[in-house]
């Protein structure tokens, strides 16, 4: 039965421990859902109003209209968009914390933080327009800080970052009026469009839903990604090691768990100091082990090197070991179930943002201002913990893998610029490259759609670029050494043999989604063509979140063909269904695709970069 | 006589007959504060998952001969002649389960109900609402799963059904691409979460 529900060897063997300890896990919780409510998932009930509820009857018999008389077209739009902009506001929300961190820095109200990254810090100022001849490095943060402040507001005509997308893609997005404004403001007119009686045009409301998703891309989320490099440095690439096995007995182990390096920086330092490193040694153990799960886990892992314990599904297991003495959380992915998971151990669950509080967890709020004190006295409950372990099972060892291949590193390998890694796809040797992202979800074999796909990629000579549980899922499964070109083609593995680098780049959490646009600009912009003309594609094979549903529409709406594994709640329309995976193309030069199989993903996505490859007079196959 | 019939092929597993079935067995009749009642009623008819997920609202079939009735020993269950309805004294029950264990499709379940003795768990099933006018999982179902009628004029229409589905034109119409679709990758999503050999 556990061989169903994931494909990696530590979550299997804890899901023998869990259901042995009698844990429930999300996968019974999933089961316990069965079936899962058809108008839901056409995405044909609409609870706006409350002159409704109201569902479409997809059979056509029932009721084919909502109160209001919103037809199944009208509904599965405002459903869809409202996913978008949930998505988008999360990414985006993410971002301003980290402005509102940069802001405390310049005002010297953030003991602990600094900026680690001057020159990306200029760099950005001079993109955002603020002089910095002979001003002090704190001056400069802060008006940055100020500036990208604006963008989250209404009072430009566009975005800052909007300017960073090539030409041609920027003319697209001029000529259908999606060019995103205000990131704030493309969510709320999102929500407002979508209230009962205002857009009830299915097509108006998707192209402000790819709007939406293009503030989060070119905005919120960008904003989030290079605000964390100014404050904790931009990766470069990196050691570190994944799975369970990560954990060690012999320490005091504390998981970071959610998304914002805001509070597990301040974590990774705390545990960093020689006093509790030393309390951890007069409390019997070896030391302090810190690990991540999820996406601070990524951001941890890309700057520091810190291992990774585990993807989403693992989340939960983690704390079956019985080996945590603290896992502390920030927000989103966060499984309300999980403290009860940990109740079952001696084990202390932490909630530090004043946004995301969770049941049978200790709520200790994290701001600038006492984010390093505070870090410091949990590290010590923590080690004060360590005593009340009970029995511990850590049943893998953890495998080798290389993070932190940011933009900068990528460029830095190659030399500076893009040229060598265009001048392998010309000739053939990389037939183009992928960006793999997303979830896991109990509805795909844990990890099963991400290393199948990453690996029939690679072994076809595509790059693959992953972010998120995909990256872990990969580095997992040994995709993310240098060594790991015996699993790529010919081609690839000698292209990344005389790099150095392995063929499968581990570049971030999911807001650094937004580095894989920087960089398909970077390449579009190196060749003189749009994004969409690029031999590349994306793919989200296991995704399960309202974000996934804004970074896959800003994927698409930059041009990238993007094939999802799950299907979205769309099929109550096939109007939708049909703009979505054909009509796109002549709009935005990219579509989605829907494909739960990875093997077929993987041929989609090939015949995709083969045609691209064609179009471009480059030598192509027939897939 | 009107009868419920199941098409389980419309069933999107709502499971809104089963909240609407409840509530009419409430005491208040309403589902806000039917919730706070105690014993807190319970629905007669219960959606399973088939293999790919698919709901099937499970119902009793009122049988004649009724196995049911046939085991129950204290003779609490007994059918109502007018309706055909079989149903269930719960001043006889003696909670026995034999009725449960008889019973080919797994409709019988014991609990309190309102209506019974204070206290005393007994069998309850389904009663085809006979209160109503439509029965309460019927009424509120909207894609079809349940119908209400005639048991001639279901046949009649089946028989269209099978008539038109012969027919060389028909065979490419699929009235609901989206539910096709749907169920298209959730039977891919199983059959690979169930296959055996992992080949990555």
């Amino acid at each position: 039965m556990h061989d169903m529900r994931t494909i990696a060897e530590d979550s299997r063997l804890l899901l023998k421990k869990a259901e042995k300890d009698g844990i429930e896990t999300v996968w019974d919780r999933f089961e316990a859902q069965q079936p899962s409510c058809g108008y839901c998932e056409m995405g044909l009930s609409c609870r706006i109003c409350v002159m409704g509820p109201c569902r479409i009857d997809p059979f056509g018999e029932g009721p084919q209209k909502g109160v209001c008389g919103a037809d199944a077209d009208i509904i599965v739009a405002r459903n869809l968009c409202r996913m978008i902009a949930a998505g988008a506001a999360s990414h985006s929300d993410h971002g301003r914390d980290l402005v509102e961190v940069l802001e405390a820095v310049s005002e010297g109200r953030a003991p602990g933080y600094s900026i680690r990254d001057e020159q990306k810090l200029k760099h950005l100022a001079i993109e955002y327009g603020i002089a910095i001849e002979g001003k002090q490095i704190l001056k400069i943060a802060g008006e940055l800080a100020y500036a990208m402040q604006e963008d989250f507001g209404t009072r430009k005509k566009e975005l800052t970052f909007v300017k960073r997308a090539p030409a041609k893609r920027q003319e697209i997005w001029k000529k259908i009026g999606i060019t995103p404004r205000g990131i704030d403001r493309e969510t709320s007119e999102m929500m407002h469009r979508t209230h009962m009686g205002v857009d009830n045009g299915w097509l108006s409301l998707l192209l402000q839903g790819m709007r939406n998703a293009l503030s989060d891309g070119w905005g919120g989320a960008m904003i989030a990604s290079e605000v964390s490099d100014i404050l904790y440095g931009t990766p470069m690439p990196v050691q570190t090691s994944a799975n369970v096995g990560v954990l060690k007995a012999d320490h005091v182990n504390i998981v970071v768990h959610g998304h914002n390096p805001v509070v597990s920086e301040m974590i990774l330092l705390a545990c960093q100091t020689t006093e509790l490193v030393d309390l951890a040694k007069q409390k019997g153990a070896k030391g302090i082990n810190l690990a991540g799960v999820c996406c601070t886990g990524n951001e941890l892992l890309m700057r520091h090197g810190v291992a990774m314990a585990g993807n989403h599904l693992t989340t939960e297991l983690v704390l079956a070991t019985g080996a945590v003495e603290m896992m502390i959380v920030d927000y989103q992915c966060i499984m309300p179930a999980i403290a009860s998971v940990a109740a079952c151990y001696h084990t202390k669950m932490i909630s530090t943002s004043d946004k995301a509080h969770f049941p049978g967890m200790v709520h200790r709020e994290f701001h600038p201002d006492n984010a390093k004190v505070l870090a410091i006295e949990l590290i010590k409950e923590a080690i004060e913990n360590f005593e009340c372990r009970g029995n511990v099972y850590i049943p893998t060892e953890p495998v080798a893998s290389i993070g932190g291949c940011s933009v900068e590193a990528i460029l830095k390998v190659l030399g500076g610029t893009p040229t060598p890694f265009i001048d392998a796809i010309k000739a053939g040797l990389i037939r183009g490259a992928v960006g793999i992202v997303g979830c896991n979800n109990p509805r795909i074999r844990q990890d099963y759609g991400h290393v199948t796909l990453t690996k029939r990629l690679i072994e076809n000579d595509i790059l693959v670029i992953d972010t998120g549980c995909v990256a872990v899922a990969t580095a997992k499964a040994g995709l993310k050494m240098p060594e790991s070109v015996k699993y790529a083609g010919a081609g690839l593995a000698k292209v990344c043999t005389q790099l150095g680098v392995p063929p499968v780049f581990h570049i971030g959490s999911c807001v650094d989604n937004v580095r894989i646009l920087v960089l398909l600009s970077a390449l579009a912009n190196t060749l003189g063509v749009d994004i969409s003309d690029l031999p590349v594609a994306g793919a989200a094979p296991e995704w399960y979140s309202e974000k996934a549903v804004a970074i896959g529409v800003y994927f698409v709406a930059s041009g990238v063909y993007t094939v999802l594994g799950p299907m979205p709640p769309i099929t109550g329309s096939m109007n939708v269904v049909n703009l979505l995976t054909q009509g796109l193309n002549d709009v935005v030069g990219a579509t989605f695709a829907v494909e739960p199989d990875p093997e077929k993903a993987a041929v989609l996505i090939r015949r995709h970069i083969e045609g691209k490859r064609q179009k471009l007079g480059l030598d192509s196959m027939t897939i | 006589m009107k009868k419920v019939m199941v098409h389980p092929e419309r069933c999107v597993g709502c499971m809104q007959c089963m909240m609407s079935c409840a509530t009419a067995h409430s005491q208040s009749k309403s589902l806000f504060t039917a919730i706070s009642e105690k014993p807190l009623p319970k629905p007669r008819v219960h959606v399973g998952a088939g293999r790919y997920g698919e709901g099937f609202p499970n119902r009793c079939r009122h049988c004649d001969p009724a196995p049911c009735l046939s085991a129950c020993l204290p003779g609490a269950i007994f059918r109502d002649h007018a309706t055909g309805t079989i149903l269930i004294n719960p001043e006889r029950c003696i909670n026995c389960a034999s009725c449960a264990m008889a019973c080919p499709f797994g409709v019988i379940r014991y609990h309190q109900e309102y209506s019974a003795p204070i206290g005393k768990a007994v069998a309850v099933k389904c009663d085809n609402c006979l209160e109503r006018q439509i029965p309460a999982c019927v009424e509120v179902c909207k894609s079809g799963a349940l119908t209400y009628e005639e048991p001639s004029s279901a046949m009649k229409r089946k028989t269209d059904e099978v008539a038109r589905s012969i027919c060389a034109d028909a065979m490419k119409e699929n009235t609901t691409p989206g539910f096709a679709l749907l169920n298209a990758v959730k039977r891919a999503e199983v059959r690979m979460r169930e296959e055996k050999s992992c080949t990555i």
